[in-house]
């Protein structure tokens, strides 16, 4: 027994002794100095060639694209008149007038982080390569577009195509990432640029490798002395973060409590429970919307999306009586738990998106009929945002605000009613019958649907497919959540699966141009069910006249003013058709921490994208201001 | 002992052995291929996810890839090339991490979840048949049945919830542990005090999950053995002849209930190498279970066929080990 109380004594006196082994955060580097941002897991953590598919892609993501890669344009996702920024290049892209060709002229006075200039060989010698060496990033994008390439001068590159291609310049153009521009003076000593892991990196960035951990738990990037002589110091001044942390913070329990004891300044994503309570607990606590919803929305646009080629979902009735089924308030309040940017339009409600496409479509929207076999009807509600807004308001009070306008800006333009009776006449008009409640295919077979979505990795998607699945089988429907975990993309591209909780369109958000997603909509992309589907258009919508979009928007340059009108044709289209019904933004809750840090991006200074993994988060990273605390 | 019959006994214990390996690992190669996520796949996904993506361009990436990779060939093919690397140690690139060689990846996490479990496993099992053996011998104390309803009300609650729990208490409520990673950020491993004090620490609460959730087991088993031996006849028969009661305990009873304990002991070690998959993701520890689910996710046969390969030779080793130490602690196992 008294060895029994010895153990117990020791364990106490081991507790009372922790905190003498309370240890820095970050060993050597005062905190005051160091901005913190979740990072991801890497497994290949020294490698640093983004050029080639080695670091599964977290490599690339904890730093590297965003603090030390470069090229010549990025484009700011939240919009504005300053969306578009030149880069590398000193101005926009010059192209001929058959866009054959296309003109790059550099900027002067940038210099690689080993002291060596910057200039066009870099550029030519980076597109050759990719293309001598396929199964390096954008090799297959080069090899498909590029003929030859010439430098006149060391400040200038001239790209010659091998067919027209007026958005060739956006393999150069920043959203998340783009190709970006190798140091010749490197690679060309390399044997393999494939087996080449580039440790330590030169960059061309205004920040350098400082240390890294081999575990890939974190990467710790150093402020350049000579950041004057990246683009990024040219443009921005003098950044005053002067070491930038890429770590793992664990599950989201744990990044909660990281940011709230001031280890973790930047979030990634989190559930929204978790943004709530930093938001409501933490006074040091940041976000994109100072109040509810607080989210940042993405140019990313989770929808139903459906199997067309697998019928009854080959018919647009049906799939216009399956968006008329869904009550949508209910779907935000079970995702997001009312935290959501609701989209009636096939486009992200983000950027200039609501002022190129949301506003001047609204009276389109109003009028839009339906006709549902035995009548006109006209779906569209403009109020949604409003009821949402009263829905949620009881539980956030006055940070709800009550201005229409402003609503419709945070909750979304408008949505379809909720109609069953027009939803039961467009499935009758489809040839269904219903017997007792449930609903029967034409066939005289019960009509059954399976709700695919991923699971665990995106909470909120998960939530909304489980909501919808509810509600058509309140309907009468045998509706199904199938979770398909890690096969979620090979099920899409295959065609395995009937509907999906997922998004096929992502734009620029910044620009209006919706190629970003759309040429790949084109007819000649749809492989048999089976086969695998090129990325995006996974419902595999074929349709002439879409074809007919896409083939216009090829020929007319980027910033031509008809690019809004063939945008407003292909998002009519889309309402007709409903080859999948949008949901809502992809509403991202990355909460900030100010105690060490201010003047992150928000929706009143929307100067830059606040995702960590976003390459444009380089102008945060430059823009932040030192709140003054002392090092702990 | 007769020493051809012990040599017949090994000869008979290495084929289980190689038999166990062999089966084992052909099955984790079968399975591990029929995985319905396809690394290449899942690598064109994390590419072209994001960016701004010409179809041509990505069957041309879908179709380098999978030249690179190596991933063409008959299964039966890629069977007999699977072994003909495993003999020399080799699993082939990591699919996830390209080029980098698996034994490479693995060789990063290994030290720390061999570190982790073998500390937590050694104390969970010196606790819990410490405690296990003391409730079973003194029946009547009270501070023991206390120890034993805490221990065994710990037993049924998830890892997951001892860990999130742990994390909640002493990152938040009282944050004085670390409650993420392995050592501090910027510190570079050596054998400097203030890198192994960073480990220590870091390792704490994992350590303390895992030694909360495993003591259990331990003890119940332990004090059901002890209940069993005080019994015993020669137990009886040492108390009325007045031994004294810490020799009883110490020589008589504990000593005769700790063979099953070792054995159990040397199995659990065993398992160190596959990795503490729920704690390691709660605690973002570096080790072999968060490899195994990345490789898992990322379709990455050939790490998840490493992890596991490793972790069927260790427990087929431990059991060797046991098999052939058996006959020379326990004169009851019969030889040949």
């Amino acid at each position: 027994m008294k060895l029994l109380r010895t153990i117990a004594m020791a364990a106490v006196a081991s507790l009372l002794a922790l905190p003498a082994f309370a240890q820095d955060f970050i060993a050597g580097i005062p905190r005051n100095e160091a901005l913190i941002i979740q990072g991801t897991p890497a497994q290949n953590a020294d490698w640093f060639n983004v050029w080639a598919p080695g670091g599964g892609g977290a490599a690339n993501v904890n730093g590297l694209q965003q603090l030390s890669t470069d090229t010549f344009w990025f484009i700011n996702p939240e919009g504005g008149p300053d969306a578009w920024q030149n880069a590398l290049a000193s101005e926009p892209p010059i192209y001929n007038e058959d866009f054959t060709q296309m003109t790059v002229k550099l900027r002067e006075g940038i210099f690689w982080s080993d002291g060596v200039e910057f200039t066009a060989d870099d550029v030519v010698y980076t597109v050759q390569t990719l293309i001598d060496h396929p199964g390096m990033n954008w090799s297959a994008a080069f090899t498909v577009n590029v003929a030859s390439m010439e430098s006149p001068d060391r400040n200038t590159v001239v790209f010659n195509l091998k067919a027209p291609n007026s958005r060739f310049h956006t393999l150069f153009t920043v959203r998340w990432n783009a190709a970006w521009i190798m140091p010749k003076h490197v690679f060309e000593k390399v044997e393999d640029p494939l087996a080449f892991n580039n440790n330590p990196p030169v960059s061309l960035g205004a920040y350098a490798l400082h240390s890294y951990d081999k575990g890939g738990n974190w990467t710790i990037w150093k402020l350049r002395d000579d950041w004057q002589r990246t683009s990024i110091g040219m443009d921005w001044g003098q950044p005053q973060v002067k070491y930038v942390v890429y770590r793992t913070a664990g599950n989201p329990e744990a990044r909660v409590i990281e940011q709230r004891n001031h280890n973790l300044d930047v979030i990634n994503d989190i559930a929204p429970e978790g943004m709530f309570s930093i938001m409501k607990d933490n006074p040091t606590a940041a976000a994109w919307l100072p109040n509810f919803p607080f989210a940042h929305p993405d140019p990313t646009l989770p929808s139903v999306l459906f199997n067309t080629k697998k019928p009854p979902f080959d018919n647009k009735d049906v799939r216009w009586a399956l968006a008329l089924l869904i009550d949508i308030r209910a779907v935000a309040l079970g995702s997001y738990r009312g935290a959501a940017n609701l989209s009636a339009l096939a486009t992200p409600p983000t950027g200039s998106a609501p002022d190129d496409y949301f506003v001047p479509m609204q009276d389109w929207l109003a009028n839009f009929e339906l006709d549902t076999g035995t009548r006109k009807v006209k779906p569209y509600n403009p109020n949604v945002s409003a009821e949402l807004a009263n829905m949620v308001r009881g539980q956030w009070g006055d940070q709800i605000p009550t201005d229409p306008e402003q609503l419709k800006r945070l909750f979304g333009f408008g949505w379809w009613k909720q109609d069953v009776q027009a939803a039961t006449e467009l499935l009758q008009k489809a040839g269904f019958t219903k017997q007792g409640n449930r609903w029967m295919k034409p066939d005289g077979s019960p009509f059954t649907i399976r709700v695919q979505v991923e699971g665990d990795a995106i909470p909120t998607l998960a939530r909304a497919g489980t909501a919808i699945a509810q509600q058509w089988s309140q309907a009468g429907i045998d509706a199904k959540v199938d979770v398909a975990g890690p096969t979620n993309g090979q099920r899409l591209s295959t065609g395995d699966f009937e509907t999906a909780i997922y998004w096929t369109i992502e734009t620029w958000g910044g620009h209006p141009d919706l190629s970003f997603f759309l040429d790949s909509y084109h007819s000649e992309f749809i492989k048999p069910v089976g086969e695998t589907q090129p990325p995006r258009n996974l419902q595999r919508w074929e349709d002439p006249r879409l074809d007919e979009i896409i083939e216009r928007n090829r020929l007319i340059a980027f910033d031509s003013p008809e690019v809004v009108e063939l945008g407003k044709d292909f998002l009519k289209l889309a309402v007709e058709e409903m080859p999948m019904i949008p949901l809502m933004a992809y509403n991202k809750f990355a909460p900030f921490d100010t105690t060490y840090w201010t003047n992150y991006p928000s929706a009143e200074n929307p100067y830059s994208a606040s995702g960590p993994n976003w390459s444009n988060i380089r102008y945060m990273v430059v823009s932040l201001k030192p709140s003054g605390t002392a090092a702990q | 002992m007769r020493m051809s019959g012990f040599f017949i006994y090994l000869a008979k214990r290495l084929g289980q052995f190689v038999f166990v390996v062999f089966t084992g690992v052909t099955l984790a190669f079968l399975i591990a291929h029929f995985s319905p996520v396809d690394p290449i796949e899942q690598t064109v996904s994390l590419l072209t996810s994001f960016g701004n993506t010409d179809p041509r361009a990505v069957e041309m990436l879908r179709q380098s890839l999978r030249e690179l990779y190596g991933t063409d060939g008959t299964l039966f093919e890629q069977y007999l090339a699977f072994w003909s690397r495993v003999v020399r140690g080799d699993f082939g690139p990591s699919l996830s991490a390209f080029p980098t060689p698996v034994m490479t990846v693995i060789g990063r996490s290994l030290p720390w979840t061999v570190g982790l479990l073998t500390l937590a496993t050694l104390l969970a099992w010196i606790l819990g048949n410490l405690l296990g053996a003391l409730a079973g011998y003194f029946r009547n104390s009270r501070l023991l049945k206390l120890v034993g309803v805490f221990v065994m009300s710990m037993q049924p609650i998830p890892t997951y919830i001892t860990g999130l729990t742990l994390i909640i208490v002493f990152g938040y409520v009282w944050p004085v542990l670390p409650i993420s990673g392995g050592a501090q950020l910027n510190l570079e491993p050596s054998f400097s005090w203030a890198y192994v004090s960073s480990v220590i620490v870091h390792g704490t609460l994992p350590a303390l999950t895992l030694v909360l959730v495993g003591l259990g087991g331990w003890f119940i088993s332990m004090r059901s053995l002890v209940s069993n031996i005080v019994t015993d006849d020669h137990v009886v028969y040492a108390e009325l002849a007045g031994v004294r009661s810490r020799t009883i305990f110490s020589q008589y009873v504990a000593r005769n209930a700790m063979l099953p304990q070792v054995t159990g002991l040397a199995l659990t070690l065993g398992h160190v190498f596959g990795g503490a998959v729920i704690v390691e993701f709660v605690f973002n520890y570096p080790g072999m279970g968060r490899l195994l689910i990345v490789g898992i996710y990322a379709g990455d046969y050939s790490l998840v066929l490493g992890v596991t390969t490793i972790a069927i030779i260790a427990v087929a080793t431990a059991v060797f080990v046991i098999d052939i130490l058996y006959p020379l602690v326990d004169p009851r196992v019969k030889l040949g």
